[in-house]
C-alpha cells in the first residue's frame, strides 16, 4: 500500500519536532528515516503508527486519509526500539495476542503463529519466554508479533540499536529478507547510515524536523542534496572543503583541483570524499601526517594546504608518516554547494 | 574469624541485641510459658507442666469462636482489599491531572491513628444518625443496627478493614504500576487489546510480584488484628464478644483473666498457623513463578 505524508508537523511547546514533512512511499518498498537523534524521525514513525498525533497535515495510506484513525484500526505492525514484548507470557503467546484480541479462534491463531515464527526462524522457541530469548531472538518475536495479524505497513523503531555490531548487520539482513519475503511496506527508523543505505530501497534524511533529501541510497551517496547529507552519510567522513573558482579553476588554499569547469567565480564550500582521490603523480602533492589502518582500506591523514584532508587509499599501498604523495580527485566528485549549502554540482 | 569479618559481626552487634532480647528471647519465653501451669508461691513450682494449657484453650467456645472470627476476617479483608486496592491503584495510575492528590487521599488511612479513625467509623456506623444507614435508607434499606447486634458485628468490622488495610496496598500497586514500561501498554494498543483484557493480561501479571507480597503481608496482618476490633467496639470484642479475634483472645486471657499459660498457648498456635499458612503461599505462588 502507497503511504502519502502531506505537510505532517508535530509540534512540542515552541519546537517543531517534525516540520511540514511530505513524503510518498511506494508499495512494497523498505524506507529507512534517517538522521541524528532528536531530528524527529521517531516522531514521524509515531505519527503513521497512531500513537502519537499530529500537530498539522495528513497521512494517507494508499487512498484512505488516516489521520484521525486509532493505531488499532490502522493495520499497522510496529517493532519498538526495546521489542516491548509480553515478558509474562511465552513467545507463542506473544505472538497469537494480537490475533486473540482480534477473535481469532485459539487453534487458528496457533496456526498463523507458528507459520510466522518459521518465517522469522524462531519456531523452535514458541514455549520460551523473552527472558531466556537473546537480543536477536526477541527482534524476530517482535517482528512475528507485528506481521502477524497481516499488516499492511510494517514500522520499525530502531530495529538495531539494542544488538551488537556483529548480530546488527546479520540482523539488517534478516530484515530485508523478511520485508522481501512478506511483500509489506516497510518504514524503519535509524541511526546509523550504513544500516540505512544497505537495506533501504529509499532513505529519507531528516534534520531538525525538516526534510532534507529522500532518494535511493547509491544517488544520495554521490548527490547529496544539500552539506549535511553530504556529512551524514559515509564513513569516515566527507572532506568539507572552502574553495575559489576563477576563470573556471577549482582551487583550495591555492591547490588547483579541477581546470576547465562551468561555474561562476566565486568562493564555494565544496565536499570530496576520503574514496575520491586516487594517487597520481600529476596531481596535487600532499604529505602524509599519519595513517590508520581499517583492513581494506587505509586512511592518510594530511593537510590541503591548511586544510585537514582524509584520503582512502587500498590497503597495500605503502607509506609512512612525512612521505609526499600526489592526488587528483576522481571527475565528478568534487561537490559544490552554494551559500545556503545547497548542491549546486558535481566537477 | 578473620579480622574484617570480626568488624562486620561488630557492626551487627546493636541490632542482635535488640532482637535477641525483644524478639527471640519473648518468643522462647512464650513457648515455655505455655507448657506451664500457674506458678505458687507457696509450693514454688507449676500446677502443671505439659499439654494442660492447649487442651483448656482447645476446650474454650471463646477461643473456637476466635479462630472462626479471624479465619473469616482474613478470607474476606485480603482478597477485597486486594482487588479493590488494584481496581483503583489502576485508575489513580491513569489520572493524568490530580494524580499526587488521590495518592495522598487514598494513602491518608494509613498514615492516621486506628483509634481516631475507629470514631469516625463508629460514627459513620451509628445506627441512628450514621452515613451509611442513611445511604441505605436512599436504597429504601432499613436502618442497620451495626455496631449493636452481633450478627452485624463482623461485617462491620470487615468493611472498616477492608477499607482501612487498602491505602497500604494502593501504595505498593502504585509503585509497581510505574515499573511496567509504557511500550509494553502501546504494543498492546498496537495490538488492539480491549481494556478489561489489558488489565487482566498484562496489568495483573506485571503486578504479580507486588500482589504476592501484599497478599503475605495483608495475610499475616489480618491474623493479627486487634487494633481495629479494639478502636471500632471501644476496647470490647463487639456485642457479646461476636467480634473477638484470636489476638483480642490472647489480650484478654493475660490482661484482663491473667490466665498467662493459657494467652502464650493461643499465641503459639496464632505463630504456627500464620507460619504453616504464609509457607503455602510462597510455596504455591514460588511454583507459579517457575511455570
Amino acid at each position: 500500500m502507497d503511504i502519502r505524508i502531506e505537510n505532517l508537523t508535530k509540534t512540542y511547546g515552541t519546537l517543531n519536532a517534525v516540520d511540514h514533512m511530505n513524503l510518498t512511499i511506494k508499495d512494497g518498498e523498505l524506507v529507512g528515516l534517517l538522521g541524528p537523534s532528536g531530528c524527529g524521525k521517531s516522531t514521524t514513525l509515531f505519527m503513521l503508527s497512531g500513537l502519537t498525533t499530529p500537530t498539522e497535515g495528513r497521512i494517507y495510506f494508499g487512498d484512505k486519509d488516516v489521520t484521525n484513525i486509532s493505531p488499532e484500526d490502522r493495520e499497522i505492525g510496529l517493532v519498538f526500539q526495546n521489542y516491548a514484548l509480553y515478558p509474562h507470557m511465552t513467545v507463542e503467546d506473544n505472538i497469537t495476542f494480537p490475533l486473540i484480541n482480534r477473535r481469532v479462534n485459539k487453534a487458528q491463531a496457533r496456526e498463523m503463529a507458528l507459520e510466522m515464527a518459521k518465517v522469522v526462524k524462531i519456531d523452535q522457541l514458541m514455549k520460551r519466554k523473552p527472558g531466556e530469548l537473546s537480543g536477536g531472538q526477541q527482534q524476530r518475536v517482535a517482528i512475528a508479533r507485528a506481521l502477524v495479524k497481516k499488516p499492511q505497513v510494517l514500522l520499525l523503531d530502531e530495529p538495531l540499536s539494542n544488538l551488537d555490531a556483529k548480530l546488527r548487520v546479520e540482523t539488517r539482513e534478516e530484515i530485508r529478507r523478511i520485508q522481501q519475503e512478506v511483500k509489506i511496506t516497510t518504514i524503519f527508523v535509524t541511526h546509523d547510515q550504513e544500516e540505512a543505505m544497505s537495506i533501504s530501497d529509499r532513505i529519507a534524511v531528516m534534520k531538525e524536523g525538516v526534510l532534507q533529501q529522500y532518494e535511493v541510497p547509491q544517488t544520495m551517496y554521490l548527490n547529496p542534496a544539500n552539506v549535511f547529507v553530504s556529512r551524514f552519510l559515509g564513513t569516515p567522513e566527507i572532506n568539507s572543503i572552502e574553495v575559489d573558482v576563477k576563470d573556471g579553476e577549482i582551487s583550495a588554499n591555492g591547490l588547483v583541483l579541477r581546470k576547465g569547469v562551468k561555474l561562476a567565480d566565486g568562493h564555494y564550500k565544496a565536499g570530496i570524499r576520503p574514496e575520491s582521490f586516487y594517487l597520481d603523480e600529476n596531481g596535487v602533492s600532499l604529505s602524509v601526517d599519519s595513517i590508520r589502518m581499517t583492513g581494506r582500506d587505509l586512511l592518510i591523514f594530511s593537510k590541503l594546504g591548511s586544510t585537514p584532508v582524509r584520503v582512502l587509499v587500498h590497503s597495500y599501498i605503502q607509506v609512512a608518516e612525512g612521505d609526499k604523495f600526489g592526488v587528483s580527485v576522481r571527475e565528478g566528485h568534487i561537490l559544490i554547494f552554494d551559500g545556503q549549502e545547497k548542491l549546486i554540482g558535481r566537477f | 574469624m578473620d579480622k574484617k569479618s570480626f568488624k562486620g559481626y561488630l557492626y551487627l552487634l546493636p541490632s542482635i541485641i535488640i532482637m535477641l532480647a525483644f524478639t527471640v528471647y519473648p518468643l522462647i519465653r512464650a513457648i515455655i510459658m505455655s507448657f506451664l501451669g500457674d506458678y505458687s508461691i507457696i509450693n514454688h513450682g507449676y500446677s502443671s507442666i505439659g499439654f494442660e494449657n492447649y487442651k483448656n484453650l482447645f476446650a474454650d467456645p471463646d477461643f473456637a469462636k476466635s479462630l472462626k472470627n479471624t479465619s473469616i476476617y482474613v478470607i474476606c479483608v485480603v482478597p477485597a482489599s486486594i482487588f479493590l486496592s488494584l481496581v483503583i491503584a489502576v485508575l489513580i495510575n491513569s489520572c493524568k491531572r490530580f494524580k499526587a492528590l488521590f495518592q495522598t487521599i487514598y494513602f491518608l488511612p494509613y498514615v492516621t491513628s486506628v483509634i481516631a479513625i475507629g470514631i469516625v467509623w463508629r460514627w459513620m456506623f451509628n445506627s441512628n444518625y450514621g452515613l451509611i444507614n442513611y445511604f441505605l435508607g436512599l436504597f429504601g434499606i432499613d436502618p442497620v443496627q451495626w455496631l449493636n447486634l452481633p450478627q452485624y458485628a463482623m461485617p462491620a468490622l470487615i468493611i472498616f478493614a477492608i477499607w482501612k488495610s487498602m491505602a497500604f496496598n494502593i501504595l505498593i500497586f502504585l509503585a509497581g504500576l510505574q515499573t511496567i514500561p509504557e511500550d509494553i501498554y502501546r504494543a498492546a494498543r498496537i495490538d488492539s487489546t480491549p481494556r478489561l483484557r489489558v488489565f487482566t493480561r498484562i496489568t495483573v501479571p506485571q503486578l504479580a510480584p507486588m500482589i504476592v507480597y501484599s497478599s503475605v503481608i495483608g495475610m499475616i496482618g489480618a491474623f493479627k488484628v486487634y487494633n481495629e476490633v479494639f478502636s471500632l467496639f471501644q476496647g470490647k470484642a463487639g456485642p457479646a464478644n461476636s467480634a473477638i479475634t484470636i489476638v483480642y483472645y490472647i489480650y484478654d486471657k493475660f490482661y484482663n483473666s491473667y490466665k498467662y499459660g493459657v494467652a502464650a498457648a493461643g499465641s503459639v498456635v496464632l505463630f504456627l498457623i500464620i507460619l504453616a499458612l504464609t509457607q503455602i503461599q510462597l510455596r504455591v505462588t514460588g511454583e507459579k513463578k517457575k511455570k
